[in-house]
């Protein structure tokens, strides 16, 4: 009993998709998780803005990209009896953001999906992972997808 | 929790239409400004103070000194505009509010001349800054132009696939820039310090009045690069009272920094040398000239890598600026929409890199064959400019008469009352002044006329045209 009293409870959770296989699992996760703490459920997607544009530029393939994964993470939410408020950001890089936004939602716990990925043929997490693993300044949860 | 993450400078989050209501964060602080600001001032000291030495000889600090006055002026107007109107645009974006779309566009696709002189004059100083290493990049035109041309190429190629680049490279080389000079400065006034040497030069090499005249006008290219300031605005937090700040800091920083510089220039060596020998490398002529061999051997490379660095990303500032320039017309419906045609794969806009860099490479191929190219493009770069000074100080102006009741977070100070109408002194001077030095720019500067006025006639025909078959926005 007291150690359930114990465990850490997640008010707000922050889920980054990024349109890889992973994100429909973790948002299932996330739905899960925040529903045993009834938490706040966010999910954002970040399109990356090369520095020849301005910030406002508007890339219709990405921000159509960026809305059907949103959408379907809506429906991910929905379908988990749940619900989750998603957000479409543009910036110059994604990991400062996903930082960024989690201190400015006072968010508790960031679940990231990570796709199994090589590069120059040794196991790698990419650039944003180990940002994030870095810098976050609450819990962060890694779901990575095997995908054979 | 710890709620101490710092965000990183230069990314600023913008929010597209998924939510209702839109929120912008910016991030940059005072010191992000300046880096950025200064990072593009500061590297103009690099072939500016070469290319005054060409006209003005013995008088070239007392030029700089004059268009120092000038760019207090200008910078105080960006200063109240930016306050005003937080955007990137700079003075297409304070004459788009002052005046009107036409006059918008005008001073945007001068401001584009200003943006693709900068690309070429920068390209075309790095490979004398590197003849430490090898002696015809410096010496040879042919070699020299080629290299050039081959930096403004690597550096297209890099913006059309869209390279990752971090905002902190910016304020890596602001540093680094200030640092170099500085440094530069100290040692010079320890080793060479020497006031009769000094008035001497200055005395025995005062130039005719027109030559003076002149010089002062082609010193102002020294201190242009106040808009990647301005630009800076829409990406700085609380920008009505940061950006002024950063401005007024720049002031003071740049005049102190270019007045240091020019006077160890002279105290190195003679105005002659200073306007051939080292004109297209004058800062590296002051680190051979340091008495000390030991010193001198040290800063010779390392001004020749650090000066040829910071022009490189100047270079490279003035290929991000146009493209964003170019872009944000096509978007405003200001100019045809191909400037904002985005490459579907590198998601860059591709026609406007690839135009631009062309007519910065054109504006070149003369190097191949003459030498006054170096002055041409100067002059090329005074006339771009300038011109957008002038629209920026008159928008100001027009401003302070049609919206008297806008607030203005930073007002310029001395002012003349006019009825109800309260003008900026500095405002009204920076016009006058900046009108006189670009008319002189044109009547002595027949490469700078042609290829200047053709621009903008271009520029009108092309509004004129694309006016008549797109409706503005509402």
């Amino acid at each position: 009993m007291s150690e359930a009293k114990n465990r850490t409870v997640f008010r707000r959770i922050l889920v980054p998709v990024s349109g890889t296989e992973a994100d429909d699992e973790t948002m299932r996760m996330a739905c899960w998780i925040a529903k045993r703490d009834k938490s706040k459920l966010y999910a954002m997607y970040v399109i990356t803005i090369k520095r020849s544009l301005p910030l406002e530029a508007e890339i219709e393939s990405e921000t159509r990209r960026a809305e059907e994964l949103l959408d379907r993470m809506e429906r991910i939410a929905e379908a988990e009896d749940y619900t989750v408020e998603t957000d479409l950001l543009q910036a110059r890089e994604v990991a400062p953001t996903i930082i960024d936004e989690a201190v400015e939602r006072k968010v508790d716990l960031i679940i990231m999906g990570v796709k199994y990925q090589r590069r120059f043929g040794q196991f790698s997490l990419g650039n944003i992972v180990p940002y994030i693993l870095k810098n976050a300044t609450c819990q962060v949860m890694l779901y990575s997808q095997y995908t054979g | 929790m710890d709620n101490g993450w710092q965000q990183k400078p230069g990314n600023r989050i913008y929010r597209p239409r998924r939510i209702r209501k839109y929120r912008l964060r910016r991030v940059l602080g005072v010191a992000a400004v300046f880096s950025a600001g200064y990072g593009n001032v500061g590297s103009s000291i690099y072939y500016a103070l070469g290319i005054v030495a060409v006209t003005a000889s013995g008088a070239t600090p007392v030029a700089l000194g004059i268009a120092g006055i000038l760019f207090v002026f200008t910078a105080l107007t960006y200063a109240e505009g930016t306050a005003m109107y937080p955007e990137a645009g700079g003075s297409a974006s304070f004459a788009l509010h002052g005046f009107n779309r036409a006059i918008g566009f005008v001073a945007g696709w001068a401001l584009m001349l200003s943006y693709i002189a900068t690309i070429s004059i920068s390209a075309f100083t790095i490979p004398p800054y590197f003849g430490f290493f090898w002696e015809p990049l410096k010496s040879s035109p042919v070699i020299s132009t080629a290299v050039a041309i081959g930096i403004i190429l690597f550096l297209m190629l890099m913006n059309l696939i869209g390279v990752r680049e971090t905002s902190v490279i910016n304020i890596g080389a602001a540093i680094l820039d200030i640092a170099t000079q500085v440094t530069l400065i100290v040692i010079g006034f320890i080793l060479l310090f020497n006031p009769p040497v000094l008035i001497g030069r200055i005395v025995d090499n005062w130039p005719s009045p027109d030559k003076l005249v002149l010089g002062i006008a082609l010193a102002s290219i020294a201190y242009t690069g106040i808009e990647t300031a301005s630009q800076m605005a829409e990406e700085t937090r609380i920008p009505e009272r940061r950006v002024p700040r950063a401005l007024i800091l720049m002031i003071f920083a740049v005049l102190a920094i270019f007045a240091g510089i020019s006077l160890v220039s002279f105290m190195a060596m003679t105005p002659q040398e200073l306007g051939s020998e080292w004109a297209r490398d004058p800062v590296a002529g002051i680190a051979a000239n340091i008495p000390v061999k030991i010193l001198s051997d040290i800063l010779k490379p390392l001004i020749g890598i650090l000066a040829g660095t910071i022009l490189l990303i100047a270079t490279n500032a003035g290929l991000i600026g146009i493209s964003r320039l170019a872009f944000s017309l096509g978007q405003r419906k200001l100019a045809p929409k191909m400037f904002s045609k985005i490459h579907r794969r590198f998601q860059t806009p591709y026609i406007a890199i690839l135009l631009f860099s062309a007519i910065g490479i054109i504006i070149l191929v003369p190097g191949f064959f003459t030498p006054s190219v170096f002055e041409n493009v100067g002059a090329l770069y005074a006339f771009g400019s300038l011109l957008a000074f002038m629209f920026s100080h008159a928008s100001i102006i027009s401003l302070r008469i049609r919206k008297p009741e806008q607030p203005r977070p930073f007002r310029l100070p001395l002012n003349i009352n006019i009825g109800k109408v309260s003008l900026p002194i500095t405002a009204i001077l920076g016009f006058v002044f900046t009108t006189v030095i670009w008319i002189i720019i044109n009547v002595t500067q027949p490469f700078s006329r042609l290829v200047g006025f053709v621009w903008m006639i271009l520029g009108i025909l092309i509004y004129y045209i694309f006016s008549r078959r797109v409706s503005p926005p509402s």
